[in-house]
């Protein structure tokens, strides 16, 4: 433990990067957004080990809020009474890897959490999430470069030699593992890391909670932080399902993939970050109904929040709770380099999110 | 002072205000190697990190060709002990009007040296450092989001993805427009390189771009460091543009302190080579150390 202790000291200390800085021109809201998201983004939880994300949520919640955690993970925050029941979810999990195996020469044969092009783990740090603490390894890189996206089976080595001495580490199958990652400022008011998908959508329900005029509210209002969203939503279909036909909305707090990037092609998702958060009205799992666009379209008007409509790909909770009657009206911000160690937001998408969320809780 | 040399200088003192490191026991050598491997020297922009070694080896000069180097003892044998300290990195070779920067890789051609595909492709999806006039700062190199791939058909006949290389890299620093890149004090030939991390796993294993090169030059000023009893005249060389067209700062060397009776070269065997997580046992490096200092003593 001396030797895992050691190294996740030296990682911490170790970071040469730039160091995180908040802006001279940060306005409130903008440092606000920063201080709930980059811890969010620094704690990890790959898919159905979501604890560690889990727990920081909790942390950040306000004082009054009384969580609740089912025996899917998920997280419930209810505030208000009376119907229509709405819903906010948004998902807690991250993409990243699971050991399978041990292999005698010590490495750790690996499947994948969610969806991702692999090759940007591939020569890069790796982190062993067990029982007992994080072990520090590397992603083995191939012996060819020439086929960039679909490299061998990865493997990963934590330094050992032998099967038996990886066991003694404590890593073996069900241990996560994950890349070291950092909330990392950009120029303006922009920001880097990984796993912004969806820890934006997670601080942006934490700051509407924050802010939101409890006294104001018509009906119940149900906050989720959902499990297990990059293997298949399964969080959220057992959150569904507990609700069953009470809900009359739910709004999936999630990734609007933008191709605001000079390598997307430009038929759709172009929703160019920095100007607001999205309503994300088609995607692979679900369509709003216009009407219900047009009315997220009149709140944000009424409440003077940039917002943006478009369509984009991927998935949402909010699909699974359509077939018990429950409309799904989506809402997002735009990311690009989705599911990519180098994620890139603009916090004002932040700020204005965490708005329309309010702005929804409090007047639809 | 010309414009360029005095945005040269800013960058070296900007970078080389880590606090210098005293060897003192014991282990240090696995600070300094973590400390070299954390700098960033692409062939021929060396200044920063050759800063770092004169603070840190007093009595050390630069020479006009950028060289650092100490001369130890004196009389004869004369002979010259040396560690390359540069790395294959990337300038920055153009600014879009969109605030995105274009790259020109420097260095892995020279001296019948190729380097892997895997260096420009790590690239892709991966932060990096751009050292500008007013100080680092921190981007990404833009990748295609996974989700927008999807459903879409793929290159022709089946074949595989096309091979990333350094001119499909976008640096995005989170800037909009020209103007905006040049206020962060980015112009065209600063300094690009993968956000340096270094990383250590297993039993004193440091993986980091360019681990090997930057453990044994930490290996060499460990061992001047540990004040050996030189027999003769030993020249100690941090040398630099290794991986350019002509080993030119060794080249350097030799013609203005030589000539020497014999020439010893730091090297360290490493693992992963060329990657990001290019591996080195400091175990390794401890030999080193002695190995460097009882052959400066003569033994």
């Amino acid at each position: 433990m001396k030797t895992v202790t050691g190294c996740v000291l030296a990682l911490l200390l170790l970071s040469a990067g730039p160091p995180v800085r908040l802006s001279a021109q940060d306005s409130t809201r903008i440092s606000e957004a920063q201080a709930v998201l980059a811890p969010l983004v620094e704690s990890y939880g790959v898919s159905g080990t979501e604890g560690p994300v889990r727990e920081t949520v909790k942390r950040l919640l306000p004082a009054w809020a009384t969580p609740s955690t089912d025996t899917a993970g998920n997280l419930w925050v209810r505030v208000g009474q009376g119907n229509p029941v709405v819903v906010f979810v948004a998902h807690l999990d991250e993409i990243g890897f699971r050991v399978t195996g041990t292999r005698d020469d010590g490495t750790l044969e690996l499947e994948t959490r969610g969806g991702f092009i692999l090759s940007l783990f591939e020569a890069q740090p790796a982190l062993v999430h067990t029982d007992k603490g994080i072990v520090a390894g590397v992603f083995l890189p191939r012996d060819s470069g020439f086929t960039r996206h679909t490299p061998p089976p990865f493997r990963v080595s934590v330094g050992t030699a032998s099967r038996a001495a990886t066991l003694a580490r404590g890593v073996g199958p069900g241990a996560t593992v994950t890349m070291p990652k950092q909330y990392v400022r950009l120029a303006g008011t922009r920001a880097t890391g990984r796993s912004f998908d969806d820890r934006v959508g997670s601080t942006a329900q934490l700051l509407a909670l924050r802010h939101l005029d409890r006294a104001a509210l018509k009906h119940q209002v149900i906050f989720i932080w959902s499990a297990r969203e990059e293997i298949g939503l399964e969080g959220a279909a057992a959150a569904a399902a507990s609700l069953g036909t009470t809900p009359r909305r739910v709004h999936a707090i999630d990734t609007f993939v933008s191709a605001d990037s000079p390598l997307e092609l430009p038929n759709f998702a172009v929703a160019p970050i920095g100007q607001g958060a999205v309503a994300r009205a088609l995607d692979n799992s679900s369509i709003t109904p216009p009407a219900y666009v047009d009315s997220l379209v009149q709140v944000a008007r009424a409440h003077g929040v940039a917002l943006q409509i478009g369509s984009t790909n991927g998935g949402n909770d909010g699909s699974k709770f359509t077939p018990y009657g429950v409309v799904d009206v989506a809402i997002g911000w735009p990311l690009r380099y989705s599911h990519s160690p180098a994620e890139v937001i603009d916090l004002k998408d932040v700020v204005s999110l965490a708005d329309i969320i309010r702005a929804v809780a409090e007047t639809w | 002072m010309s414009d360029r040399s005095r945005r040269l200088s800013v960058l070296a003192l900007l970078l080389s205000a880590l606090p210098p490191v005293r060897l003192s026991a014991q282990g240090d050598v696995d600070r300094l190697a973590v400390r070299f491997a954390s700098m960033t020297a692409v062939t021929g922009l060396e200044q920063a990190m050759a800063d770092s070694l004169r603070v840190m080896l007093p009595g050390s000069v630069r020479d006009r060709a950028g060289n650092v180097t100490l001369t130890l003892g004196q009389g004869s044998p004369k002979r010259l002990c040396t560690c390359p300290l540069d790395e294959v990195g990337y300038v920055v070779g153009n600014i879009l009007p969109e605030g995105f920067l274009l790259l020109r890789r420097v260095g892995g051609g020279g001296a019948g040296r190729t380097v892997s595909p895997l260096l420009d492709q790590q690239l892709e999806g991966h932060r990096v450092t751009v050292f500008g006039t007013r100080g680092a700062v921190a981007g990404v190199v833009a990748v295609k989001s996974t989700h927008l791939t999807r459903g879409r058909v793929g290159p022709a006949g089946g074949a595989p993805d096309p091979v990333f290389t350094v001119d499909n890299a976008y640096v995005d620093v989170g800037a909009t427009s020209t103007a905006e890149v040049q206020g962060l004090g980015i112009a065209v030939l600063a300094p690009v390189s993968l956000a340096k991390r270094p990383h250590l796993y297993g039993e004193r294993l440091l993986a980091a771009p360019s681990a090997g090169r930057r453990a044994a030059c930490a290996a060499l000023a460990a061992a001047v460091q540990s004040k050996p009893n030189v027999k003769g005249t030993v020249v100690v060389a941090f040398t630099v543009q290794s991986l350019y067209a002509s080993d030119a700062g060794l080249a350097s060397v030799k013609a203005l302190l030589g000539p020497f009776d014999d020439i010893k070269t730091a090297v360290l065997p490493a693992r992963y080579a060329d990657t990001a997580v290019e591996t080195v046992a400091l175990g390794d490096a401890d030999r080193l150390v002695r190995e460097i200092a009882q052959w400066m003593e003569g033994r």
